[in-house]
């Protein structure tokens, strides 16, 4: 079924298209020649080769047959001799005189003495009148006797564009014939590179997220739109990775304490108790569900992180009065660990984004910071403008993180060991880099010497770039 | 208080019936959109409270129709949908207040009773519980007299503190009042928040004013 497929593209589609509006201008060009020629020979040129006709007709009606091949004769030898045809033939329809072989099959050649524009086969020409068809101005009769004269006026010029118009049908043939295979070559290639970008989808539909369109080294129009395929094809495999990370995760992190606290409740419940019991045992209960509904806040707020679009409810947030206010929130927590909280490294800088993720993201790393520099150590938070990005940052003291474990920290749930007995859940910084990628920014822990930095860089737009 | 609840979810609608009314509180309850708007049309309410997605009719719509028929009753919209832009949504309806799904009955509680009182002081006074007094226009705190020094988030904390006091005052209600921050922050800073303004307030002094409500939040002064 390869090709009725391949007569069936945009391809063919559009040569057979392109070879009909070939033909219908070339017909009407060719309408247009014959029209133009018409009425380009004029009625005394018609007058003429009839009154000729007419004089010869007589003679012979006459009985002056002899008068009249005479004037056959003299016809023949004027000024140009190729420019007048004629032809006398019996009754049978044998040559008795003139410049043609035979009686032309023309159909309208009309036995009235009228004149009418004629194109006479080439093969009843001799070859030194002309080596192609003849077309002119004709007139004929047929005598009592059954014979016929027939007189022709040449006209050269019309003959010309006759040869060209016979030329150009040639070439639209010749065009028309290769309209095809080479639309249906065009097709194939088309349809090659369709079907990658096509068996990717299939590919894809059936499970398989990691396929990509393949992309040539042509960088043609194909290239570009692949490119752009698996960009797309590589956010959805993002976000469809970490939808499935929340969902495992949420099983993974909700599952034990759940469990603690259904036990809790059942053993509360298996002897009877006094009041007071039972509310030493709600309370727990109560601080487990909270817990319970911390994490669970905690993830949905990075599933919500990693889902968003760029631009839902976003409104210009002054970076410089943010972090004021998260250092403000969280300076009482340092000052409580014996710590300095450091935040007037600020410049005054907007950016687009949501001011509550922000916040957030930025509440989680000076929380982090917080709880990991010891008694004594620093804390610092900064807002700079940096070239054409902002970059937002929270240093400490502390232990800082071995660059081989760098990565890992930002994945979920992930706590090094010697944080283990900190209290937290692990998706701090998962939120702090779910919130970087939605506001475009990069984000980058470094060494501190002695400590750690966490840089959000975000990048400015244009108009908000400094001069 | 007048209470109408419209509330889809029988259970909790039965809990949240049962717990106001524990807190002499009258509930009026609705089971869907329709019949909520009704009984919220018809009825004089001092607060409503309005599922979002609701059967026949939405809480936002309620709220709407609510709002163009004049009737400014304070409504405080329950929602499972608690991303940014749906809170936005709530409270561009004509919500006074939003609150997302699980929530704490406490929290419940201590907003509708907020939402009630809603009558903000006026710029310029001041807000005096006990022998605490806390002047709004020359921003000073006295206790018996005596000027305590705070810094710019405490006199805000406190004076958040003091605009409900006798009723209690949630962790994320003060984070959305003092810092207009709208999220978990999962970590203790209201609480370090609240231990540094008592030792300013109440450390020197035989009463205590300021008041941890376990499972709730904080309460300034004795419920009145």
């Amino acid at each position: 079924m390869r090709l009725p497929r391949l007569l069936r593209t945009t391809a063919v589609r559009f040569a057979l298209r392109y070879a009909l509006i070939y033909v219908l201008v070339l017909g009407g060009a060719l309408a247009a020649l014959m029209w133009v020629e018409h009425s380009h020979i004029d009625d005394r040129t018609r007058a003429e080769i009839e009154s000729k006709l007419h004089v010869l007709v007589l003679a012979h009606d006459n009985g002056r047959e002899a008068e009249m091949i005479q004037g056959l004769r003299q016809l023949q030898a004027g000024a140009k001799r190729d420019d007048r045809l004629f032809l006398l033939v019996t009754a049978e329809g044998a040559r008795r005189e003139g410049n043609l072989i035979a009686w032309p099959s023309e159909q309208s050649i009309t036995l009235d003495g009228r004149a009418h524009l004629v194109l006479i086969e080439e093969e009843v020409v001799p070859k030194d009148l002309s080596d192609s068809d003849v077309f002119g101005l004709a007139v004929a009769w047929m005598f009592a006797d059954g014979s016929r004269l027939l007189l022709i006026h040449r006209d050269a010029e019309a003959e010309q564009l006759l040869e060209i118009t016979d030329y150009l049908s040639e070439v639209l043939g010749v065009a028309g014939l290769l309209a095809l295979p080479l639309s249906l070559s065009l097709s194939h290639t088309m349809l090659r590179r369709m079907d990658d970008i096509g068996r990717t989808a299939a590919d894809i539909a059936a499970g398989d997220l990691a396929r990509r369109v393949p992309v040539s080294e042509r960088n043609d129009e194909f290239d570009t739109l692949a490119a752009r395929l698996n960009t797309m094809l590589d956010r959805i495999q993002q976000l469809v990775r970490g939808l499935r990370e929340v969902t495992d995760n949420v099983a993974h992190d909700l599952r034990s304490p759940l469990a603690r606290l259904r036990s809790q409740l059942e053993v509360a419940l298996l002897e009877p108790r006094d009041g007071a019991e039972y509310r030493e045992t709600l309370g727990h209960s109560l601080d487990d569900v909270d817990q319970l509904i911390r994490t669970f806040n905690a993830l949905l707020g990075i599933a919500q992180a990693e889902a968003g679009s760029a631009s839902n409810g976003w409104e210009p947030v002054n970076l410089d009065a943010l972090a004021h206010d998260v250092a403000d929130l969280y300076g009482p927590l340092a000052e409580e660990k014996g710590q300095t909280l450091d935040s007037s490294d600020r410049q005054q800088v907007s950016i687009l984004g949501s001011r509550d993720l922000l916040a957030q993201a930025l509440g989680n790393l000076l929380d982090n910071a917080i709880k990991y520099t010891p008694s004594g150590g620093q804390v610092g938070l900064s807002v700079r403008r940096i070239g054409n990005s902002v970059e937002l940052a929270t240093s400490d003291t502390g232990p800082g993180i071995a660059a081989v474990d760098r990565a890992r920290v930002l994945e979920r749930f992930v706590r090094l060991d010697q944080s283990r007995n900190l209290p937290g859940n692990g998706l701090g910084l998962s939120l702090v880099q779910a919130v970087a990628r939605l506001h475009g920014a990069e984000l980058v822990l470094a060494d501190a010497v002695p400590g750690l930095v966490v840089i959000l860089r975000f990048p400015l737009p244009p108009g908000n770039r400094a001069a | 208080m007048h209470i109408l609840m419209i509330e889809d979810d029988a259970r909790a609608a039965e809990y949240l019936v049962k717990g106001l009314g524990q807190c002499a509180h009258v509930v009026d309850h609705a089971a869907d959109g329709d019949s909520g708007l009704q009984l919220a049309l018809r009825g004089s309410y001092d607060v409503i409270v309005a599922d979002r997605l609701l059967p026949k009719r939405d809480g936002l719509s309620i709220i709407r129709m609510l709002r163009a028929d004049g009737n400014r009753t304070p409504v405080l919209v329950l929602s499972a949908l608690g991303e940014v832009d749906d809170r936005v949504a709530g409270l561009r309806a004509g919500g006074d207040d939003y609150l997302v799904k699980p929530y704490a009955f406490r929290e419940l509680l201590a907003r509708l009773e907020a939402l009630q009182r809603r009558q903000p002081a006026p710029m310029g006074e001041a807000l005096v519980v006990g022998d605490l007094v806390l002047d709004l226009q020359c921003q000073t705190v006295k206790r018996a007299g005596r000027l305590l020094r705070l810094q710019p988030r405490e006199f805000r904390l406190l004076a958040c503190l003091m605009r409900h006091a006798g009723h209690v005052v949630t962790r994320t209600m003060l984070l959305e009042q003092v810092w207009d921050f709208h999220f978990d922050p999962q970590t203790n800073v209201i609480d370090v928040q609240i231990s540094r303004l008592r030792n300013k307030i109440d450390k020197d002094f035989e009463l205590q004013l300021l008041h941890t409500v376990r499972g709730a939040g904080y309460q300034l002064g004795e419920a009145s």
